[in-house]
């Protein structure tokens, strides 16, 4: 089962797309801000990060410059999750090393096939593993 | 005895001396008789000695020196004093006129004469008229400065203060007494005692004798603190010498009020920017709840599908679509404040085609559905990829498609995508075709004007869909590319969206660009852009000077003309040939292949010699082009409402051209509109030639049908009037009479008209047959018959 770290300050986000994602196959750990969220991923180094851009405490952009530059989560994945169409946002998502973005509102459908795309399919996964 | 000849002699020599004196003298006696005059007094009177010697001074020339004044000064002044000096006396002489005399009297006791008078005039006539003159002159001059608002100073070399106008006493509550004859310095306890001052006037003044402008920020005592603009000229004023002439002006009002528009201007930005902020941190906002809601409703709706809660799941959905169309108009607002803003920006990404395509078709179909229209995606198998803005693509694609299934009701939407290579570059062209409504051409006009007006008031009466398609355009236009609109009232329309296949930065235009803000309304009707060769409705340019064809363009696109251009004489006639233009505009003096030569070539054209060509030349020759075949002469610089003017008499701005129908019973009028529109056409109508004609002048027709009998100007006078105008003279008239025409009726129309339909004694299905083949024959090019 692919664990995915959700780093969001946002309760009703977190709360959303955690349980969205739950059922999805998905085991999902939560951070709260940026800094907890690079605590998390250096002692959990789960499969994949959704980075929500505007966090507290450091920001989703300088996290993921973190998580890059440290050698134990460097090859995690980072989705960042931005506003709508702020172009600017993403290109420094980009530039911060994030593998790729999605925009909010979350589509659950297209978020899962960028997700799929980077780690392979949630769901799927937890099949093969059931079928394992 | 010695004596008398020396005597003799100092009297002759007294004689002479009087003589030569150049001022008129009389000599009196005490009784006042003249002893003798001079030469001078001869000349001056016009008199002679006879007339003179022993008469008494008040009988001379007809008693002309009866002067009472002179009484005086003779009879009283003279015996008690022996003098008088410089009277004057303004007298009307009978012989010499009226002049101004200087008198000086003197009694004198010479030897053994007894006493005489000796009375000297000097006719100061000139003299006091020039001084009059120079008075009046310095008088004028005086109430010059004193007229003028400004207050001046006027300074002697010394820099003392000749005098000041009134405006000076005014505006620093000071008298001429306190002013006058004081050095500038001392004026009002040293008030003007100023550094800058005194650099101007000692050391800027005397080298360069003027400065300009000079601009003076100073505490008066009186006044409080001021902003003088001061001027100074010096001058050489006569017998005054150098004077020095100060203006000073007070700007204090005006610098505050500038100082306040830049201040307005400065928080009116800050607003601006406070604006943009605040739109993006309530959008923000916005969207937090909005995500909530269109998210949770989504999940719950989600488990209410397993779990088979019908119910639940489709009011669930509602509330899920509701979200997410308030989310939608959220982003629109959102993105057109942004645009306006110059803040929007483009993300380039490569990406591919076929896949956004399906996207965006899934994405729509439920909308599609629910009019019962069914989509039909028609892609090019060479599609590939393309590199731009993907978000903003899709959206403009998703616009365009939404608004096509919103208008159009159990009909067909297709969506066409294909790539084309066009200036060595290859173009990706999206087309958006419904059947629905379709829309007129001033409706299509007007809703590219209403694009560029989108703002919150165009928000609130178009909802959603009037910023969906300003934002499209605006989209498309930053990526280098545009939309453009054909439409057919009552069959559909297409919107066409051309794209750079690789846009690039530089392509881009910046959101916030004035010139995209009021974007050319008629490019979007522009044929020029589309590569699908149909019957042309533009005007064509043919000038070789570049900016003169964009000068052109940008006319007649105000005036509602679709434009194509051409830079050569050889370049015009091959598009011509290509779109065959509604009218052609023609530049007489290009290199090569000059206007005439064109012109000749043209009319030398059997598919386009009846296209009317409007020659512009800067030199006044219509002679030449009217010969040649020219429509019309323009002489440039263009005047654009003449130019605009000609142009619609000869075709008109919304093709296709219109179908007048001149005919006075409004019943007959109507059937014919309504038989002509179903066949297509666009029809106007006129209740007689008169108004009939007046039409033509706002539009050209392409086609007339016309009755004969009707009041004020009838089909016959009409017909030849239409047919004195040249530019007329190539649109055919069908005659539509009731009844049978006299040979003498058929002789006045011979020429004039083409086709003569008979209304009486056919069926309207014959009638109908008749006015179709009337538009085969004459005018089937030039409609779109659809």
């Amino acid at each position: 089962m692919p664990r995915i770290l959700l780093i969001e300050d946002n309760e009703l986000n977190r709360d959303m797309l955690s349980r969205r994602l739950q059922r999805k196959g998905y085991e999902v750990l939560i951070a709260v801000d940026g800094q907890r969220g690079v605590a998390m991923a250096q002692s959990e180094v789960p499969d994949l990060i959704l980075m929500d851009m505007s966090l507290p405490v450091i920001d989703g952009w300088e996290a993921t410059r973190r998580l890059k530059a440290a050698g134990e989560t460097k090859h995690i994945p980072v989705i960042a999750l931005t506003a709508h169409a702020m172009s600017t946002d993403r290109d420094k998502a980009m530039e911060a090393g994030c593998d790729d973005y999605d925009t909010k509102p979350i589509e659950l459908p297209r978020l899962l096939g960028k997700m799929e795309a980077l780690i392979g399919g949630g769901e799927k996964t937890s099949d093969s593993e059931e079928g394992a | 005895m010695n004596q008398k000849p020396f005597v003799d002699d100092i009297e002759t020599y007294a004689q002479d001396i009087v003589d030569t004196v150049r001022e008129p003298l009389l000599m009196l006696d005490t009784s006042l008789r003249v002893q003798s005059a001079n030469r001078a007094f001869y000349e001056t009177f016009h008199v002679s000695p006879e007339e003179t010697e022993d008469q008494l001074i008040y009988e001379l020339g007809n008693g002309q020196w009866d002067i009472p004044d002179l009484r005086t000064l003779l009879e009283d002044v003279i015996p008690t004093s022996s003098v008088f000096n410089d009277f004057e006396l303004e007298h009307s002489f009978p012989r010499i006129g009226r002049r101004v005399m200087l008198l000086n009297g003197r009694k004198l006791r010479a030897g053994s004469h007894s006493a005489i008078i000796v009375l000297a005039m000097e006719d100061v006539t000139e003299r006091r008229r020039s001084e009059a003159d120079l008075r009046a002159i310095e008088t004028y001059a005086q109430d010059i400065v004193d007229t003028v608002r400004e207050p001046l100073l006027i300074l002697d070399a010394t820099l003392r203060v000749q005098s000041g106008n009134r405006a000076f006493y005014r505006t620093f509550r000071v008298s001429a007494e306190e002013t006058e004859n004081h050095l500038i310095y001392e004026l009002g306890n040293g008030q003007w005692d100023i550094p800058a001052l005194r650099t101007l006037l000692e050391d800027i003044v005397p080298k360069s004798s003027v400065f300009n402008d000079f601009e003076l920020e100073h505490d008066f005592p009186e006044l409080g603190r001021r902003v003088m603009l001061l001027n100074a000229r010096m001058l050489q004023a006569g017998h005054h010498g150098e004077l020095v002439v100060l203006a000073m002006e007070d700007v204090t009002e005006r610098r505050r009020a500038e100082e306040e528009v830049a201040k307005a201007k400065e928080a009116s930005e800050l607003a601006n920017q406070t604006k943009s902020l605040f739109l993006a941190n309530m959008s923000h906002e916005l969207r937090t709840p909005l995500n909530a809601i269109v998210g949770y409703s989504e999940m719950l709706q989600e488990e209410a599908v397993e779990r088979e809660l019908d119910s639940f799941s489709e009011d669930l959905g509602k509330i899920n679509a509701s979200g997410k169309h308030l989310l939608a108009l959220i982003n629109d607002i959102l993105d057109l404040s942004k645009i306006e803003a110059g803040k929007m920006e483009l993300f380039l990404e490569s990406f591919d085609l076929n896949t956004l395509i399906d996207e965006v078709a899934a994405t729509i179909q439920p909308m599609v559905e629910r009019n019962s229209n069914k989509l039909h995606i028609d892609r090019a198998a060479d599609l590939g990829g393309m590199r731009a803005d993907q978000v903003k693509v899709r959206q403009a694609l998703f616009n365009l498609l939404s608004n096509a299934a919103k208008f159009t009701h159990e009909g067909s939407i297709t969506l066409n995508a294909e790539r084309e290579r066009m200036d060595e570059a290859d173009w990706i062209v999206f087309r958006v075709t419904d059947t629905g409504i379709g829309l007129t051409p001033e409706k299509i006009v007007k809703l590219f004007q209403d694009f560029t007006q989108a703002d919150a008031s165009t928000t609130r009466k178009f909802g959603g869909t009037g910023l969906g398609l300003a934002l499209t355009r605006r989209f498309c236009q930053m990526m280098g590319g545009d939309v453009t609109l054909r439409s057919v009232p009552g069959k559909g329309s297409t919107f066409t969206i051309k794209l750079p296949a690789i846009v690039t930065e530089e392509r881009a235009e910046p959101g916030g660009d004035g010139a995209a803000v009021s974007p050319d309304v008629i490019s979007a009707l522009d044929r020029s852009t589309d590569p699908h060769p149909e019957p042309s409705t533009c005007v064509l340019v043919i000038d070789d000077d570049p900016s003169q064809r964009d000068l052109m363009k940008r006319f007649l696109s105000k005036d509602g003309f679709c434009v194509r251009s051409a830079g050569s004489g050889e370049e015009g006639l091959r598009v011509a040939r290509e779109i065959v233009p509604i009218a052609i505009t023609l530049d007489v003096m290009m290199p090569d292949m000059d206007g005439w030569a064109v012109l000749e070539a043209l009319k030398a054209d059997a598919a386009l010699r009846e296209i009317p060509v409007i020659m512009l030349s800067m030199v006044d020759d219509p002679d030449r082009g009217f010969t040649l075949g020219a429509a019309d002469y323009v002489t440039k610089p263009v005047n654009r409402r003449r130019l605009s003017k000609i142009l619609k008499r000869h075709s008109c701005a919304n093709p296709p051209c219109p179908i007048l129908v001149v005919e006075d019973d409004a019943a007959t009028r109507a059937s014919m509109r309504n038989m002509l529109e179903r066949l297509g056409c666009r029809v106007s109508e006129a209740e007689n030639g008169e108004a009939a004609l007046a039409m033509m002048q706002r539009e050209r027709p392409s086609l007339i049908f016309l009755d004969l009998m009707m009041p004020v100007m009838d089909g016959f006078t009409f017909a030849e009037q239409v047919r004195i105008h040249l530019e007329w003279r190539t649109i055919p008239i069908v005659v539509v009479t009731a009844a049978d025409l006299t040979s003498e009726e058929r002789r006045r129309l011979n020429g004039y008209v083409g086709t003569i339909l008979k209304k009486a004694g056919c069926t309207k299905e014959e009638l109908l047959n008749q006015v179709r083949e009337a538009l085969d024959n004459c005018a089937a090019p030039r409609l779109v018959a659809v």
